[in-house]
């Protein structure tokens, strides 16, 4: 029988990667009392059901899970059975504890991880949106965790290296994952009102094109196509748009001050914020004001 | 060389086109904004960002094909989806989102009116079916539910109106716009007492109407000079969409009808006097003076197909929405007309005309064993179309046409202009070159220009680049298809009312 169940702290297979809370593989034969209640997870847990079926509780909602599907569990929320065992059949999982993870999105995995910072906060962001713990047709999963145990247990030259890339490699196919499930079916004018939702509610953020993109599931030069099509304008000169509009409405409306207006709808400074409304309207902000 | 600009604001973009002084195109542009649904029944649009992505389409269009090409922009005409509504404070604020004519939210409104004394008169004075689209229902929603905004509200505009008004200064509204309202007398081309009484509102609350043509207000002087355009551009303030698309497929003196299939759809005719349909089934709207057009609204034509495409297509990983929908077309062309005895009332948003049933649903008719997934493809295509036909076929108990022109994004799919062609049993013309919308909107310009002596030669001198011509089998075929379907979409009222129940 093939068990592995490794933790932090616990085993010296994990002395060199703190950052791996847990690697786990079970096969339950005989139900244990008390093995699985439910409790707020430690870290981002990806994991894949091999065999039998699970009744679980997840962040409050129900869910049963079949083989061949993937389960991906945030720090925030609880996990467990409501009955408090696991049930008769095979799981694996890997646990990972990211520097930051927060429900808003931001997201650093550590020095570890060879992703650019910058593309992390876009996976952060498509994690934190993502409402969906069970995914069905993961179909890189099992291979990757495969992988990683193999490396862990046998520790030829340059395992270390190799698991730090295995793990970059299964949260980047799993984000692909699930920003392509999110839109499948969907075609792009619903897809992009999606987007614009998101935009919409943090119009403040420094939006770049690679983390719309992502957000979307597409490459950039595709999604800026797409986007030119569909709108007419491309991704950045649609976002000035959305935040032209936001703050002709707070500074028709409202008081605040320029510079407030200014960061509130995204630009880096008020005479960014002028600049631009100028050019649009013929106005500078505190002209456009005072014609109200 | 001198041009016109048209800019159409329609339900999900701003397009804008340059034509010369002949109605022959210069270019394009367009920019979208999107529509919310805070709840089920609404739909909303900011005026800000309409605004906005005008001006920035404009701004952008100006810069990188007028002045480079150095055209000169003689006016701006405009043009608009017809039925929305916003409220604004005193200073032209708006106060909150424009609500368009696809919201439902005024149903308890719009059935207070229907059993009210005021339905026949209002109706036959304004030309509007008493239906939530309507802006006097709406605002008569806003008055019951909406007290405050309804109070603080100055006046109530169209999202044209507010575009014009930013432009120029100036609240106006033109006869065409004013007559999708349901509180505009089509007859005195005045505001109607009894809607307004409705509505709760005196006339002052409403824009001044005026001729599509009036050009008297200028562009305010910041516009005009970000945008790079002389003090003496006109601003015309032209029709709404669904006129000037009948005056751009060329039918205003011809005998001839107009369909139009996109997201929704419409069968339009255009006419002197108004038809009157004592089971106010049609609208008669107002394209200028003395020209009425008539016709039917269907909810259900490229946005139930989009719902076929996404559940039934065959999506595989990486495959595009686009890709799917043309696999979806190729196959329906190789199924027989009629689907092997399959029917479908496409009713997936209720309807409008011609049976004004918001609860209607849609119901494939006829499954057998040997029905398989390409007949119900077939069979969701014919059940569009059949309904288009149910209004024409309506309409020709009142006008006779004897060819039709097509139009609306739908209009480039042979599939369907074929499947229309069959149904109706009369040519269609279809111009895939204009849109007709925009050299609609250029006629109504350069007529009021003078460039043409009045609509009907403006009208007369567009042209089509396809004839589509019905294959009498096929067409008999679909007769006796209709048949059916005409009966089934009647019967099934009380149905309809108990399943949207249980929804």
């Amino acid at each position: 029988m093939n068990q592995l169940n490794l933790h932090e702290g616990k085993a010296e297979y994990l002395r060199d990667f703190p950052y791996i809370i847990e690697l786990v593989k079970l096969k339950i034969q005989n139900i244990q009392l008390n093995s699985f209640t439910v409790k707020t997870n430690e870290g981002i847990r990806i994991g894949l059901i091999t065999e039998g079926k699970f009744d679980w509780v997840i962040a409050g909602q129900g869910y049963t899970l079949f083989p061949g599907d993937t389960f991906l569990i945030y720090p925030w929320q609880e996990i467990g059975s409501p009955k408090g065992v696991l049930d008769i059949g095979a799981l694996c999982w890997v646990s990972l504890s990211p520097e930051l993870f927060d429900p808003s999105g931001l997201l650093q995995f550590g020095a570890w991880s060879s992703i650019p910072e910058s593309e992390q906060r876009v996976i952060g962001k498509i994690l934190a949106m993502n409402k969906n713990p069970v995914l069905s047709r993961f179909g890189a999963g099992p291979q990757i965790l495969q992988r990683i145990e193999h490396e862990i247990l046998q520790q030829e030259i340059g395992y270390r290296t190799r698991i730090n890339h295995l793990l970059d490699e299964l949260l980047i196919s799993l984000v692909r994952h699930l920003s392509k499930a999110e839109n499948f079916r969907r075609d792009f004018p619903q897809i992009f009102s999606k987007l614009e939702q998101s935009l919409r509610e943090n119009l403040a953020h420094p939006w770049t094109v690679e983390e719309m993109a992502g957000l979307v599931g597409l490459g950039t030069t595709a999604f800026t196509e797409k986007v030119k099509a569909f709108t007419g304008f491309s991704p950045l000169h649609y976002l000035i748009n959305l935040r032209i509009a936001e703050a002709i409405k707070l500074l028709r409306q409202t008081k605040m001050s320029l510079t407030d207006i200014a960061f509130d709808t995204g630009f880096y400074s008020s005479q960014h914020f002028s600049s631009t409304f100028k050019k649009l309207t013929g106005y500078t902000p505190r002209a456009y004001r005072k014609t109200q | 060389m001198d041009c016109i600009l048209t800019i159409d604001i329609n339900t999900s973009s701003v397009r804008i086109h340059a034509f010369d002084l002949t109605g022959e195109v210069l270019g394009m542009r367009k920019g979208s904004y999107p529509t919310f649904h805070p709840q089920a029944d609404y739909s909303e649009q900011d005026p800000e960002q309409v605004f906005i992505t005008t001006l920035y389409v404009l701004k952008n269009f100006i810069n990188e094909v007028i002045q480079p090409q150095k055209y000169k922009v003689k006016a701006l005409c405009f043009c608009a989806a017809m039925h929305s509504v916003l409220a604004v404070d005193k200073n032209g604020r708006p106060l909150g989102n424009a609500i368009i004519w696809a919201d439902n939210r005024g149903i308890k409104e719009a059935n207070i009116l229907k059993k009210s004394a005021f339905r026949s008169p209002i109706y036959e004075a304004t030309g509007t079916p008493i239906h939530p689209m309507s802006p006097l229902i709406k605002i008569s929603w806003m008055r019951h539910q909406d007290p405050e905004r309804f109070a603080q509200a100055f006046k109530f505009v169209s999202l044209k109106e507010y575009i014009v008004l930013q432009l120029t200064g100036e609240y106006l509204v033109d006869h065409s716009i004013a007559s999708s309202t349901g509180l505009f007398d089509i007859h005195q081309l005045q505001w109607n007492a009894q809607a307004l009484e409705f509505a709760g509102i005196s006339p002052e609350r409403l824009s001044a109407p005026v001729s599509i043509f009036f050009d008297e207000v200028p562009l305010k002087k910041e516009y005009s000079k970000s945008l790079g355009l002389s003090g003496s551009t006109k601003v015309i303030l032209g029709s709404s969409d669904g006129c000037s698309a009948t005056l751009g497929s060329g039918n205003i003196a011809a005998d001839r009808a107009t369909v139009t299939i996109a997201s929704s759809g419409a069968v339009r005719v255009a006419s002197k006097e108004i038809l009157v349909d004592e089971k106010q089934r049609f609208f008669n709207y107002l394209l200028a003076e003395d020209y009425y057009i008539s016709g039917g609204p269907t909810n259900n034509v490229g946005v139930v197909f989009d719902w076929y495409t996404q559940f039934f297509g065959s999506f595989n990983p990486g495959q595009e929405f686009d890709q799917v929908r043309e696999e979806l077309l190729r196959e329906a062309t190789q199924v027989p007309a009629g689907a092997k005895g399959l029917l479908f009332l496409p009713y997936l948003l209720g309807e409008r005309a011609p049976i004004w049933n918001a609860n209607a649903r849609g119901v494939y008719f006829g499954l057998n064993i040997t029905h398989e997934q390409k007949h119900l493809l077939r069979a969701t295509i014919e059940g569009i179309l059949f309904e288009m036909y149910s209004i024409g076929k309506l309409l020709t108990d009142h006008r006779s046409f004897s060819s039709i022109s097509l139009t609306g994004s739908y209009s480039s799919i042979p599939l369907f202009a074929q499947i229309l062609t069959d149904i109706f049993g009369l040519p269609f013309h279809v111009n895939t070159k204009v849109d007709s919308v925009a050299l609609g909107t250029a006629l109504i310009g350069l007529t009021g220009m003078k460039y043409f002596a009045g609509l009907e030669e403006a009208s007369a001198s567009t042209h089509f680049t396809e004839t589509y011509t019905p294959n009498a089998q096929n067409h008999e075929l679909y007769l006796r298809y209709f048949e059916v379907f005409e009966s089934l979409s009647g019967k099934l009222e009380a149905e309809f009312e108990m399943i949207a129940g249980l929804q």
